[in-house]
């Protein structure tokens, strides 16, 4: 077996190397696209009287490579300065650098996805244990119908659905912003609270769609463990209840970090619909401007974070799961 | 050992000799709207520091007579009606909850078919002992880890390796033998063993079955042993009760019963052991195939069916009892037979 820091930086490099790779993937899909914002933007200086020769540097500047080049000779260019952690300059925000925009937009993005993941797992994992041990009685039913219904609706639906009954039916949720303007953004209470107040119907949007996969999973995973040999071993050797549920959902809570790690991607997706309803300048609202305008090293630089996030969580929940699984700590 | 010793507990009168008395045990499983009945009116007396095999073939309802004999037969499955009171400790059939998981484990322990798969994947082997150990409020727990340790190396386990291992790193053998010493180290007074060597290797057989002997004669320890092998039965049982169809057919000292079986089901299974020396063929499977639950006949004697005696008082009257006080207490349910007599 390799040591732990071994096995790290393996996983670590194959990991930059994924992430290469997709960002190789992503820059041919991108420019693909029909339209083409770089000659757009030329002709648009030209016309404005600037010399074609000047023109052509500012758009190089702007945009981290040249016009006019073959795609391939571009493509190096992109790679070579992603390597520099160059992410080029944004074309939609008059200049600012992709790296500057992307780090202003992630807290938004990771703070409402974070707390959206960790309420629907810790919710869903409770409600799935519930319909799993009471699963003869009226309760664990209407539950796992309850659990269907709300991993069937699509998420944007649902954050509309949450924002019209919240903020308009009842305005019980202000709208519109992720925090009262007229507050000094800071780490001072009323900020901080204000911040939480905002977030909370993004958080549920995110919470409830994923709920219901949790509840299911968590359920079929309690209902497989309790049919196993040493479940019953445990109850015929007298072994304490809270022991024996220690032994139950530690089990049955396993599989599911697997599924925790692609639920990550999922909610990135999520939040293009997710922060465009509620008004949060995150990610997924900076890849939907950066679509709608053709910001190729905006659209970029978005998936690139949204890539990495994904292959991180992976690599993440890999030594986590051997942490709390013995049977793959051994291989 | 003091449960045993402790006649304050027991509410049931219970001959001398006796550590277990089984009346009227009856379980059914209840499956797609009807009752489907898996053991009925069992009756029998599970002797004090003696083997007590239950034999039977699979469906005959052995492996439920073993759940229900610590109370622990699970939905769709329920005891209707019945007792099972052992000396000391009273009905389990009637306990609490809380009074019934001291005892388990504690008091009576099992040695599972499956136990190989008898531990918690996730945790080592000696935190699982002193999740036990806590878990029965015994007042050292590192006292059990010390006795499991003794055990392992008297079943010739590496003590140290075992007790840190989890279950996936140890052979089928070495789980089935740290299933055994999760069953023995709490010094049950009762052991229930439900097939413990069918998952087994010949050679693994008959290692555990030695050791599970040789402690059960040092503890004196009150054993049943469930199995569908007649050979294990012979070797190790004091007594033997044959089970058929739910029904107890046959109960004697295992040498009189080898000797004289008078049930005809039981002369099958006798006649169905093959021999070392001599020819194999003159081993005879039993023709035909136990009844399923929903085929049971519901009067009259459950084995006619296969029965190369059967007479037409065996369609509609229930065999009683006939009982041959002379011969070690042999009884036997069969209206030919007790025609002959």
């Amino acid at each position: 077996m390799k040591s732990l820091p071994a096995r790290l930086v393996r996983r670590i490099l194959g990991g930059i190397l994924m992430i290469l790779v997709v960002a190789s993937f992503t820059f041919f899909l991108i420019h693909m696209i029909p339209g083409n914002p770089v000659e757009a933007k030329l002709a648009q200086l030209e016309i404005a009287g600037v010399q074609p020769l000047q023109a052509q540097h500012e758009v190089q500047a702007m945009y981290g490579f040249l016009p006019h080049q073959p795609l391939d000779v571009q493509y190096v260019h992109y790679m070579w300065q992603l390597l520099h952690l160059n992410l080029g300059k944004s074309i939609t925000y008059a200049g600012e650098s992709v790296t500057h925009l992307l780090l202003q937009a992630m807290p938004w993005t990771v703070l409402t996805v974070t707390s959206g993941i960790i309420v629907s797992f810790v919710v869903g994992i409770l409600a799935g244990v519930i319909i799993a041990v009471y699963r003869e009685r009226r309760i664990s039913n209407g539950l796992t119908l309850f659990s269907t219904f709300l991993h069937g609706i699509p998420q944007l639906i649902l954050a509309l659905l949450l924002a019209y009954l919240f903020t308009t039916i009842w305005r019980i949720f202000p709208y519109g912003s992720p925090y009262n303007a007229a507050l000094h953004p800071g780490w001072n209470l009323p900020f901080l609270g204000s911040l939480a107040f905002h977030a909370i119907l993004p958080v549920a949007a995110y919470a409830i769609s994923s709920y219901g996969g949790w509840a299911l999973t968590m359920k079929s995973s309690v209902i497989s463990v309790l049919g196993d040999d040493f479940i019953l071993a445990s109850e015929l050797r007298g072994l304490t209840s809270r022991i024996r549920i220690g032994y139950i959902a530690r089990n049955a809570i396993l599989p599911l970090f697997t599924t925790l790690t692609l639920s990550i991607g999922f909610m990135f997706g999520g939040s293009v619909f997710i922060e465009e309803i509620f008004d949060y300048r995150g990610l997924g609202y900076m890849l939907i401007s950066a679509t709608g305008n053709l910001d190729y090293p905006l659209m970029a630089g978005s998936f690139l974070i949204i890539t990495t996030a994904v292959i991180t969580a992976n690599i993440l929940a890999d030594f986590l799961y051997s942490a709390i699984d013995p049977r793959i700590r051994v291989q | 050992m003091s449960a045993t010793m402790n006649p304050s507990a027991a509410d049931v009168e219970m001959a001398p000799g006796i550590a277990c008395q089984v009346r009227d045990l009856t379980v059914a499983y209840h499956v797609d709207g009807r009752d489907l009945t898996a053991l009925r009116d069992v009756a029998l007396d599970i002797h004090q520091g003696k083997i007590t095999a239950i034999i039977g073939e699979s469906g005959s309802g052995k492996s439920t007579l073993a759940l229900a004999l610590m109370n622990a037969v699970s939905k769709p499955g329920r005891i209707v009606r019945g007792s099972v009171a052992y000396r000391g400790m009273g009905d389990v059939i009637r306990m609490r909850p809380e009074q019934l998981r001291r005892i388990r484990g504690k008091s009576i322990s099992m040695i599972f078919q499956a136990s190989q798969n008898s531990m918690n994947p996730l945790t080592r082997v000696g935190k699982q002992l002193l999740d036990l150990a806590r878990s029965h409020r015994m007042p050292n727990p590192r006292d059990v880890l010390r006795e499991a340790a003794a055990l392992a190396t008297r079943m010739s386990l590496d003590a140290d390796r075992v007790l840190t291992s989890y279950q996936h790193q140890l052979s089928g053998g070495m789980r089935q033998r740290v299933g055994i010493i999760f069953s023995l180290v709490l010094k049950p007074d009762i052991l229930l063993m439900d097939e413990p060597t069918t998952a087994l290797d010949v050679l693994s057989q008959s290692s555990v079955l030695e050791i599970v002997r040789s402690i059960q004669r040092e503890r004196q320890l009150t054993t049943v042993l469930i199995t569908h092998d007649m050979g294990v039965v012979a070797e190790l049982a004091d007594r033997v009760v044959v089970l058929y169809a739910g029904r107890v057919v046959e109960e004697a000292p295992t040498a009189e019963l080898l000797r004289h079986p008078r049930h005809p089901y039981t002369r099958a299974l006798i006649r169905a052991i093959p021999r070392l020396t001599g020819d194999p063929s003159q081993a005879k499977a039993l023709e035909g195939q136990p009844p399923a639950l929903a085929s049971i006949p519901a009067e009259g004697c459950v084995f006619r069916n296969r029965c190369p005696h059967r007479m037409d008082v065996c369609e509609t009257v229930l065999p009683k009892f006939a009982m041959d006080a002379d011969a070690g207490m042999h009884r036997f349910a069969c209206h030919y037979e007790e025609a002959r007599a």
